[in-house]
């Protein structure tokens, strides 16, 4: 039994093998490019796009490959040093880009796209590098993180989406005295911790303002101010689920799309799976209004980059690479973007095909400010969302401060961190 | 000589192998410890400084020595569960004149299923919110006990170790089961006709006759214990970039290591998890061998 097993995968294997061979070894002269992403979900879409493409480069063939995400990292950082990697990939944002430009795997695109300047600067400085600051990839998309909440659960209370804090505070309170848990959070899955923190309590610190101070060297991480945002969560603790720290994303995203949450923070990303949940949500978008003492006195959005695409250094295409690289970057594929792959494209004048991340991106036009850890306190380890998110956790947990949390994110940054 | 090239030739496929496979990755990651890296470029020779920044680092200094507790309570945990309940178990069974085979397959089944498997359904058994273990205490009236089991740092790693422990039942009771069976029978009778309760059959007999066979459950559960990763990794959520469990309570080495190798995305991951990779293999190398001279001293 067992060897016919063995000579039935060894048959299996030769058949793949030829089959392979047919399929690269085809005597067509198009050049054909291999495209990694991260996102296995999107690859019949890429699929449909890419035609777009095609037709107009009969020359170039684009195949897609897709790793799970939480693997890619691992799975590219050892393709791009080695044959058999991608020619153009899809290429994480901010400091998790580094590393690769860092060991040379990355060509740099400044000169090379021209596209690029379809891009505002903020978008470009998601795939830049941070020692010299060329940009190494396209942007692809960005997230933006607010509260989404339930607008029928709003109407049957008599609640209207909050302009002041204490209208915000008087609504929670409203809806936990009917047995409904105000704000549906996780704090099992601690990287959305710090996405709390920046939503509800952004404006506390000052956002953009206190990036640029503290990026300077003007205050750190234990300045007031940043310690009296992280106490914002502890303020909101009694608002939040009674086991929060039993609870992962999928936990609050199902316990606010069946009613028992009326509230959500979540990410524009979450807007797909909270519709999958429940096909009937009503729903509608907010930002956290400024808390007591806040230095800024309006909401802001907090967005950031998510992907970019970047061109592999030992690829053997190069031109027709860029040729990709270029298509990218036209409002043509990034309106695809925004249509097919359900994305906030980064292109300059693209819409999002839904009024609510069209909601959500104007928000952040209007008012942006960063999700801090993420877009400026990656670019060494230990990371900065690493360290707030562990802090917080034991601060909602009672064993630590909102001082000792700024004081050990301080302590953390400052190892690899020049002003 | 005709037979010496014969056996050559047979040992070689086996010691390429095992070259190629074994010996090979274990040096290359001794050698990557010595380094500074880049991604994955090497940078210069860093001597001991990947070792001593793993005790000297903030915040990895803050993990190591909880992260090593926690392994030694993991291993602490298992191992007398296997010992007294699986040995109570296969000692049953030994007993039980009939459904003997069906039972031992029953309590092995949880055995042959992945970690993570195990570890994604019972985050599913125990949810606050889905959870049928807090629903069926609520429904029992005893809803007081229910709480975020996995979710409050006092309760997370003893759910995490008995969850482990139901995971690893199957294999002292299998083991023990074999070791029962092949004990002579006229050693308990002898004691019997003296006049022994079952007791004390039990305790001055059978268990003695035992001791190799929990000696090596003990040294396998140790091994299991120093790399044990998917189960913590499945039941805290599956996510690696923070001591894992609520407040870093169920955060063991396996985890620590996956963090600097993967989640973290530092440049000298290479350097700093190979390191840790070289202490891990050298406590568990020693240990394992030194306790298992002991016991092979002491039968």
């Amino acid at each position: 039994m067992r060897t016919r097993t063995g000579f039935a995968v060894l048959a299996l294997v030769a058949a793949l093998a030829s089959a392979a061979c047919t399929a690269t070894g085809s005597t067509d002269d198009r050049t054909t490019l291999s495209l990694w992403s991260w996102r296995p979900e999107d690859v019949a879409a890429y699929e449909q796009i890419l035609d777009t493409f095609h037709d107009a480069h009969p020359d170039i063939r684009v195949e897609v490959k897709a790793y799970k995400s939480t693997e890619y990292n691992t799975i590219l950082s050892t393709g791009l040093t080695r044959a058999g990697g991608p020619d153009v990939m899809q290429l994480r944002a901010y400091g998790g880009l580094q590393p690769l430009i860092d060991a040379g795997d990355l060509v740099p695109l400044d000169d090379r796209v021209t596209g690029l300047a379809n891009f505002e600067k903020s978008s470009l400085d998601g795939a830049r590098g941070k020692k010299d600051g060329k940009v190494y990839g396209v942007p692809l998309e960005m997230s933006t993180f607010q509260i989404y909440y339930d607008k029928d659960v709003f109407a049957k209370h008599q609640i209207e989406p909050p302009a002041t804090w204490e209208q915000m505070l008087a609504a929670a309170r409203t809806l936990q005295g009917a047995g409904i848990t105000p704000f549906a959070t996780a704090g099992k899955d601690t990287w959305l911790l710090p996405l709390y923190a920046d939503m509800f309590a952004a404006t506390r610190y000052g956002g953009p303002a206190f990036e640029k101070k503290v990026l300077a060297g003007d205050v750190t991480f234990t300045d007031p101010a940043y310690v009296a945002a992280l106490d914002v969560l502890n303020q909101l603790k009694s608002f939040f689920p009674k086991d929060m720290m039993a609870l992962g994303e999928t936990d609050v995203q199902t316990l606010f799309a069946t009613g028992k949450a009326a509230m959500i923070p979540e990410g524009s990303f979450a807007l797909a799976p909270l519709k999958t949940i429940n096909p009937k949500l009503n729903l509608g978008v907010f930002n956290a209004p400024p808390p007591p003492g806040a230095v800024v006195t309006e909401p802001l959005q907090v967005g950031w980059v998510d992907a970019s695409y970047g061109l592999n250094a030992t690829s053997e295409h190069q031109e027709e690479a860029l040729q990709l690289l270029q298509w990218m970057t036209t409002a043509e594929f990034g309106q695809q973007v925004a249509d097919t792959l359900k994305q906030v494209s980064l292109v300059k004048g693209v819409q999002p095909a839904d009024p609510l991340l069209a909601d959500m991106v104007a928000a952040y036009r209007a008012a942006p400010t960063p999700y801090l850890m993420l877009v400026d306190f990656r670019y060494g380890t230990p990371l900065g969302s690493d360290l707030q998110a562990a802090g917080l956790q034991k601060m909602l947990l009672g064993q630590q401060t909102a001082a000792e949390v700024a004081a050990d994110i301080q302590a953390g940054i400052s190892q690899w961190f020049r002003p | 000589m005709r037979r010496r090239l014969i056996a050559f030739w047979f040992v070689l496929p086996a010691f390429l192998l095992y070259t190629v496979f074994a010996v090979y990755p274990l040096l290359s990651a001794l050698a990557n410890s010595f380094w500074r890296w880049q991604g994955t470029a090497r940078a210069g020779f860093a001597g001991t400084d990947n070792f001593t920044g793993l005790f000297t680092t903030f915040p990895l200094d803050q993990q190591l020595w909880p992260a090593f507790w926690h392994t030694m309570a993991f291993f602490a945990g298992t191992m007398l569960m296997q010992n007294t309940v699986g040995l109570l178990i296969a000692v049953l069974l030994a007993e039980l004149p009939v459904a003997r085979r069906f039972l031992r397959t029953v309590f092995t089944v949880p055995y042959l299923v992945g970690g993570l498997v195990v570890g994604y359904l019972w985050s599913l058994l125990l949810s606050p919110v889905f959870g049928p273990v807090g629903a069926g205490l609520d429904a029992m009236g005893l809803g007081a006990l229910a709480r975020p089991w996995l979710g409050d740092p006092a309760t997370a790693l003893p759910t995490v170790i008995l969850v482990n422990a139901w995971h690893h039942l199957g294999f002292p009771i299998l083991l023990f089961g074999a070791a029962l069976a092949g004990l002579p029978p006229e050693y308990g009778e002898c004691a019997r006709v003296d006049g022994a309760t079952a007791w004390q059959r039990f305790r001055r007999v059978t268990l003695p006759l035992l001791l190799p066979s929990i000696g090596v459950i003990s040294i396998l559960t140790f091994l299991g214990s120093m790399n044990t990763f998917e189960l913590v990794y499945a039941l805290s959520g599956a996510q690696g970039n923070q001591p894992t469990g609520p407040g870093g309570a169920t955060d063991v080495l396996g985890l620590l290591f996956y963090r600097i190798a993967f989640a973290e995305g530092g440049t000298n991951a290479i350097g700093q998890s190979s390191a840790l990779a070289v202490l891990l293999f050298i406590a568990t190398f020693v240990v394992a061998v030194t306790a298992d001279r002991f016991i092979r001293s002491r039968s």
